[in-house]
């Protein structure tokens, strides 16, 4: 590579990190020139977010050196990486949802006057920022809790920018945007990119790395394994850079023909969130739900589960009518829904991976008094056996693990209720190619032993990839239905945008 | 990227009343007393509140901003207690300058509040647990240094704060709350410090990743707590003209319920001084004006238990409904 040092605005080299005696960063080198955007990816668990907090002062690192513009920094903790120009917008939004755009955008650093807080001069410079990265129709005393998702990811660039930043640091800013918000991210990193700033860019979403990434560095198992220009790499290749080995993206497939209704759902509607929705899915059968962001999809399944009160309509699991209150209902009825978000719905994130999975099942393992430890540990080895879940223990806390293994145990824990209809919302979401890939197979062998999928996500590949039949969904209705031979890219948007077949 | 937010939609009248209840209900329990009571609407009546208030609305005070950051403190009482007992004893049996026994109390009290700061910041010790341990341990100092007994005899220098008034029967008390009030109002809307509570209350990993200082801002948070806690002693002791190791008894619990019935989210993050002040006001007047009807104390405790839990569940309505809005 040939790189004069002049343009280089930060070196990491030879980073190392422990955690409780578990080294997860063995000697990570990382460079990022000034004015450029500068892509991090890996698989969960390669030590991108472990090396990004290092260079935030959020933890400090064992080992290593770290130079910005050529002198040696010291970054012990938050307050040296905001001296340093470094910010960073957190996969988690960092905003506090009461307070006002402007309050936000200056936390931690409000102008003072006379040693009070200027609020003329914050909101006025907070409208200016606001401005600046394309949000003028809000106004800056709005408490950001109202803001939608995309919104409030801007907030946070402008807080990065109030902050005189440098080094910006993106952690999976576009996890939960639709295609043209993120396109409107992208035009704003790289116009910022155009006036000098340097942006680090973490993302799952390899097409989009190859859209706007200047370099590639690939983090795995805590080393780094190569940097690369987009030009010089493929897809494929960069996935096998990730994982460790070839890697060809098909997805699997579980042969389909045709099985027994499982699940049908008839005038399913619940005010101000959906209106008339009816589908069908089989045995064996997986059932794509496609739809933008707040289209109505996660709504309508919590609706079948039980969770939103006002939805009414009619249900039928294996031909019977059922009724269906609360969770317990549907749980009974042989349904399971993982949830969109894991760590709000979907896991007791403090309690242990065995807490978790047996959540589901304490009627089958606790008899009176007793517990069946032999159950437990059956079960529980079975689905992490069964589902590949890397652990240390059952006895560790799911936070403890990694995106992708915290998702395996939402399934787990699911799969462990041995329900006739799994409905998946999102389950990729925030999770490595390695990890998804791993989903991807799970679903399609679940389907071929006759479970019926309902499988919902934002992201067009894997819906048109995985699916038997796609439903499309737009602002609460469903607008197409999509069949196996006549699933086509531009079809599924066309119904996706609202227009109805 | 445009404007979708679908929470414009309500009324003007309704924004008002969705985000300020408080004082709606505050306004009806007093039009209700007015029409009931003959005695209830009269200036003399009202400064009457006001000297009933004063102490609870000055713990309130303390309490609002604890409450804020998302933590609680159940030693208000007692670090009054504590307070008042040191300024009664030192001016009368230890024979101390009025001052220097005044300062004495309330500088014991805000170390009581930094160590409550100390252990819930710093050594990471549950709120509840950690300001229920020094309650207790500060309980029984306070019986240590009254011996057990009422402390009569306080020179009236300090019991003309607690006791007295100026003219139109305005009660030096009454004053004193509202200089209190002030300053918090000041604090919360005003200062880095404020915001950072207010902050750390509604989203601490935010607030952290921000570069606000936890630690500190709860040390002080709990800190400012034992002050007001302080000066809540100096003017007990006036009311009361003594002083007594159990006059702090159920403080904390009612300076909890006026910053709640204030609309304060006993989550954190949310709330407002002015709030609080009219939850402090609410339960003044609803037991002024009981007392006015004869009815009778224990009927009294029953009433206002029924009121904090009816002004939690409009107040935890009015959010879901607020939230529904924002959808």
């Amino acid at each position: 590579m040939n790189e004069s040092s002049a343009d280089v605005i930060l070196r990491m080299s030879g980073i190392k990190k422990s955690f409780a005696s578990v080294e997860v960063l063995h000697g990570v080198d990382f460079t990022l020139k000034r004015g450029e955007i500068h892509a991090l990816i890996g698989e969960n668990g390669a030590g991108k977010s472990t090396l990004i907090k290092c260079l935030g002062g959020i933890i400090r690192a064992d080992e290593g050196t770290v130079q910005i513009d050529g002198q040696p920094a010291q970054i012990g903790g938050i307050e040296d990486a905001e001296r340093y120009g470094i910010s960073i917008i957190h996969q988690e939004l960092s905003l506090v949802s009461h307070m006002t755009v402007a309050e936000n955008i200056y936390l931690g650093h409000m102008p003072l006057k006379r040693g009070f807080i200027d609020n003329r001069a914050m909101e006025k410079n907070a409208r200016v920022i606001l401005d600046a990265v394309g949000l003028e129709k809000i106004a800056v005393s709005r408490e950001c809790g109202e803001l939608t998702v995309a919104q409030q990811q801007m907030v946070e660039i402008a807080r990065a920018l109030a902050a005189k930043t440098r080094i910006i640091v993106m952690d999976e800013p576009t996890a939960s945007l639709t295609e043209r918000e993120a396109e409107r991210l992208f035009e704003i990193a790289r116009r910022y990119r155009g006036e000098g700033i340097s942006i680090i860019y973490i993302s799952h979403k390899l097409e989009e790395i190859f859209k706007i990434a200047d370099n590639i560095t690939v983090l795995r198992d805590g080393w780094s394994v190569g940097a690369k220009k987009p030009s010089e790499v493929t897809y494929d290749g960069l996935v096998s850079m990730m994982v460790g080995r070839e890697y060809t993206g098909h997805y699997p497939r579980s042969g389909y023909t045709g099985g027994e209704e499982a699940l049908r759902v008839e005038n399913f509607s619940s005010p101000k969130m959906f209106q008339n929705i009816g589908f069908t899915v089989h045995k064996g059968e997986v059932l794509g739900f496609y739809g933008l962001i707040g289209s109505g999809r996660t709504e309508v399944m919590r609706g079948i589960f039980g969770i939103d009160e006002n939805a009414s309509g009619e249900i039928y699991v294996g031909g019977k009518r059922v009724v269906i209150s609360n969770p317990g209902d549907a749980i009974a009825s042989g349904i399971a829904l993982s949830p969109e978000s894991r760590k709000e719905h979907g896991l007791i994130l403090e309690q242990t991976v065995s807490f978790n999975v047996m959540l589901t099942v304490l009627k089958k393992f606790i008899k009176g008094i007793s517990i069946d430890e032999n159950y437990e540990r059956q079960t529980l080895s079975a689905y992490i056996e069964r589902l590949k879940i890397k652990l240390k223990s059952v006895f560790q806390p799911v936070k403890s693990l990694s995106g992708g293994n915290q998702q395996k145990i939402v399934l787990a824990k699911w799969l462990a209720a041995s329900p006739d209809v799994l409905i998946l919302d999102e389950p990729t979401r925030g999770i490595d190619v390695g990890a998804k890939h791993e989903i991807y197979q799970l679903i399609t062998e679940l389907a071929r032993q006759g479970m019926a999928i309902v499988f919902i996500s934002s992201e067009l590949p894997e819906i048109m990839g995985l699916s038997d039949n796609i439903v499309v969904f737009h602002e609460g209705r469903q607008t197409g239905f999509v069949t196996r031979d006549k699933i086509h890219e531009a079809t599924i948007l066309r119904y996706a945008m609202g227009e109805v077949r | 990227m445009s404007d979708e937010s679908g929470g414009m939609k309500i009324g003007r009248v309704g924004v008002v009343f969705r985000q300020s209840s408080p004082i709606f209900i505050f306004a009806g329990i007093f039009i209700l007393m007015s029409i009931a009571s003959p005695y209830f609407f009269a200036w003399r009546n009202f400064m009457n509140v006001l000297r009933q208030s004063a102490v609870i609305g000055i713990l309130a005070m303390g309490q609002a901003l604890v409450i804020m950051t998302a933590g609680i403190d159940l030693s208000v009482g007692s670090m009054m207690t504590l307070s008042g007992c040191l300024i009664a004893t030192a001016s009368t049996a230890w024979g101390l300058h009025p001052v220097i026994a005044v300062a004495t109390g309330v500088s014991a009290a805000t170390l009581v509040g930094l160590i409550n700061g100390f252990l819930t910041a710093k050594v990471k010790l549950y709120d509840f647990i950690a300001t229920l341990g020094t309650k207790t341990a500060i309980d029984g100092v306070a019986l240590l240094i009254t011996d057990g007994l009422p402390v009569s005899k306080i020179p009236p220098s300090i019991t003309v704060i607690g006791g007295k008034a100026i003219s139109a029967g305005i009660p030096i008390a009454a004053i004193v709350f509202a200089l209190i009030a002030a300053a918090a109002i000041i604090i919360l809307g005003y200062t880095t410090f404020g915001r950072n509570a207010l902050a750390i209350g509604g989203n601490s990993e935010a607030a952290r990743v921000s570069g606000v200082d936890i630690t500190k801002t709860k040390i002080m948070a709990m800190a400012f707590c034992g002050l007001c806690s302080g000066i809540g002693g100096i003017v007990i002791v006036g009311r009361l003209n003594s002083a007594n190791a159990l006059m702090g008894t159920n403080m904390e619990l009612n300076s909890i319920a006026a910053v709640v019935i204030g609309g304060t989210s006993i989550n954190g993050g949310q709330g407002t001084m002015f709030g609080t002040i009219i939850g402090v006001l609410t339960m003044g007047v609803l037991q002024n004006g009981l007392e006015l009807l004869n009815i009778s104390s224990f009927w009294q405790k029953f009433i206002l238990g029924l009121v904090i839990i009816a002004v939690v569940t409009l107040d935890t309505y009015r959010r879901k409904k607020l939230d529904a809005d924002r959808r």
